[in-house]
This record gives C-alpha cells, sequence and structure tokens, in this order.
C-alpha cells in the first residue's frame, strides 16, 4: 500500500455515552490516529455529545467510564476538548464560570474539556485537514 | 488501489432512513465504510453495490456474532479505519 | 471549503435540526461558504403557516427565514422527499431550490455535515 499521507484531524462527537456508541468508537479512533503519526486538532462535542464533559457520570464499576477514558487521553496527548456552550447549557453541563453567572447549585465539568461557542467548531474545520464526525447509531 | 472520492461511514441499522440515503447516495469510486449498528447489513440480505468498496469494522462485527457472513465486505481495524480517511478525498459521517 | 449541512430529521419532537441550522448560521457568521439541504423528513422545516405557539417551542420557519441574512448561500430540498411530503415550492418559505439528486449535491462540497 502506498504510503499514507499525514493529516490534522478534528473530531466531532454527537452522541452520548451510555446512549450511543459514538465516544468509544471516537476514542477507539482517535488512539490509533495518534499512534499511525496522525495529529488531532480538537474534538469537539456537540448536541448530545456533550455529556461525555460531565464529571458527574458514575458508571458502575465493571463498566468503562467513557469520561475518564477521553480525559485521560486528551490529558496525555495535549489535545483541546471542547463542548458547546449551547448545547452544554440546555443539557445541564456546566463549568464554575456558568455556574456562578447562571446561580446553579453546582458545576460539573470535567477537566481538561472547556466550554465554549461553535466557533471552535468552525476554527477546527478551517484549521484541519479532515473533520470527522461521530453520531448517535441506530 | 485507486483513490476514494468519497468514504461514507454508516452506523445505523439497515432500516434506518439515514441508512437507506446512504445507500442512495453512494457513486462509482466511493466507499462504504460500516461501524456499528450498520454492520447488521451484512446479515441481512443485501444486494451488491457495483462500483463501491465496501469495509466493515472487525470490532463491531465480532462483537454482534457476524464474523462468518461476511460476504464480499472486507475486515478493516481502527487502524485501517483511519488509513481510509486519510486517503479519501471526502468523509461523510451519516 | 464549502460546507453542506444536512437537515433529515422533523422540526419539532427533535432538537437536532436546530443544532444543525446553529452550524450553519455559525459558519455563515465566519465568512465560510454554506449552504443547506433539507431532506427526508426535514423537508417539513420548509412548510409556511407554522403555528408553534401551543408546542411553547419557537418556529423554524423564523429561525430559516433569517438563513440568507445571515449569509447561508442556498437552501436545497430534496424533490424526492418534498413529493413524499406533499411539498410544492409555492408551500414553501422562500428561497428555497429544489435538488432533483441529493448524491450530485453532495458531491459538489469538500465538507458534508449532520448535526447528529
Amino acid at each position: 500500500m502506498a504510503a499514507i499521507q499525514l493529516q490534522n484531524y478534528t473530531l466531532v462527537i454527537t452522541g452520548a455515552p451510555y446512549s450511543s456508541q459514538a465516544p468509544q468508537t471516537a476514542l477507539s479512533f482517535a488512539r490509533s490516529a495518534i499512534a499511525a503519526g496522525h495529529t488531532l486538532d480538537r474534538v469537539f462535542l456537540y448536541g448530545d455529545g456533550v455529556h461525555l464533559a460531565s464529571a458527574f457520570s458514575a458508571p458502575p464499576s465493571d463498566e468503562t467510564s467513557w469520561p475518564a477514558e477521553w480525559a485521560i487521553f486528551l490529558k496525555d496527548n495535549d489535545i483541546p476538548g471542547v463542548a458547546c456552550v449551547a448545547s452544554a447549557l440546555r443539557r445541564g453541563l456546566v463549568n464554575e464560570s456558568e455556574q456562578k453567572r447562571y446561580e446553579l447549585p453546582a458545576s460539573n465539568l470535567l477537566e481538561p474539556f472547556v466550554i465554549a461557542g461553535l466557533g471552535e467548531w468552525v476554527e477546527g474545520t478551517m484549521a484541519s485537514s479532515r473533520v470527522i464526525y461521530f453520531h448517535a447509531g441506530g | 488501489m485507486t483513490p476514494i472520492h468519497t468514504l461514507h461511514i454508516l452506523n445505523k441499522a439497515p432500516e434506518h432512513p439515514r441508512s437507506v440515503a446512504c445507500m442512495g447516495a453512494l457513486m462509482p469510486g466511493d466507499a462504504l465504510l460500516l461501524t456499528e449498528n450498520a454492520v447488521l447489513a451484512l446479515a441481512a440480505q443485501c444486494s451488491t453495490l457495483a462500483g463501491i468498496r465496501v469495509y466493515a469494522l472487525a470490532p463491531d462485527v465480532a462483537a454482534r456474532g457476524l464474523g462468518q457472513c461476511t460476504g464480499e465486505a472486507a475486515l478493516v481495524d481502527y487502524p485501517a479505519m483511519v488509513d481510509l480517511t486519510a486517503q479519501a478525498q471526502n468523509v461523510i459521517s451519516w | 471549503m464549502s460546507t453542506l449541512i444536512v437537515i433529515d430529521q422533523p422540526p419539532y419532537g427533535t432538537w437536532a435540526g436546530r443544532e444543525a441550522l446553529d452550524m450553519a448560521f455559525s459558519l455563515a457568521a465566519f465568512d465560510q461558504p454554506v449552504a443547506l439541504l433539507f431532506t427526508g423528513a426535514g423537508v417539513n422545516w420548509l412548510r409556511k403557516l407554522q403555528e408553534t405557539s401551543e408546542v411553547e417551542q419557537k418556529s423554524v420557519e423564523k429561525n430559516l427565514s433569517a438563513a440568507p441574512i445571515f449569509g447561508v448561500e442556498a437552501m436545497y430540498a430534496d424533490a424526492a422527499a418534498c413529493v413524499r411530503y406533499r411539498l410544492t415550492l409555492e408551500d414553501m418559505v422562500a428561497g428555497v431550490v429544489m435538488s432533483e439528486s441529493s448524491s450530485d449535491l453532495l458531491n459538489q462540497y469538500k465538507h458534508t455535515a449532520f448535526a447528529g
């Protein structure tokens, strides 16, 4: 097979953990992309995908914690993980500053994820050579 | 290997409206990668697609007990899935 | 890079279509070329005379009418889906273009995205 040209990927996850397979397919893809020498510009969580950035997810101990696995992967590889602010606020995912602004009882954004606007996705599409979406199945 | 024009990544079962739309959008020179529940198409009686290369994600095929009925589809692992996305000029996730 | 945002979900009862429209508006806000394709049940977005006060949701018809103002270059409707849902150009919001072959349309865009 001819040599593969190295790419810079933006990954967009729109399927939630525990109601879709999207976060795990995306993580396996991301690990393989890094192992092959490609780069990940950023990972953007949109729609139901923002649930992946919840620090309050507590699956049974014999099930994989997809938020935790993703957080470790992003930290180890120094890749930005961004949750869309409009999607996040509607679905109850907030960082400390949004908690204060909306006077909510707690914040639940898992590090190293950050909350930002859709402009982060637009920048990803402009900066990357490939944008791959991981939607909920069915 | 001839280059892939558009790689269609399909993750939905054959009855899903988007699966139907994806099948209708395939053009000669494209490739189809079945992932997640889309691999169930390997068990269903599906017509073969002329001029379209069909791949299926092996871990999803194995998980659903379909290792014996892959038919025309070439099994790929996650690194090979990455390769396909890197080779294709365009990628559409259905 | 030109982007085609595809809406194939109905306007009410699901949020994915609204989030798709936000994606299109964001691209336009950054001066990135973007068009919308309505297909499948998504063509019901385009029907005129939506009255949503009783379901307590914002009318998507109003959102859509802002698309050209925000800089969305085109709004395509899949012709076969329009036939299925008995929609003619007269029944639809202004500015819609019928697409006889969605696969040809997909081929014209470098980047195609669904919202979910």
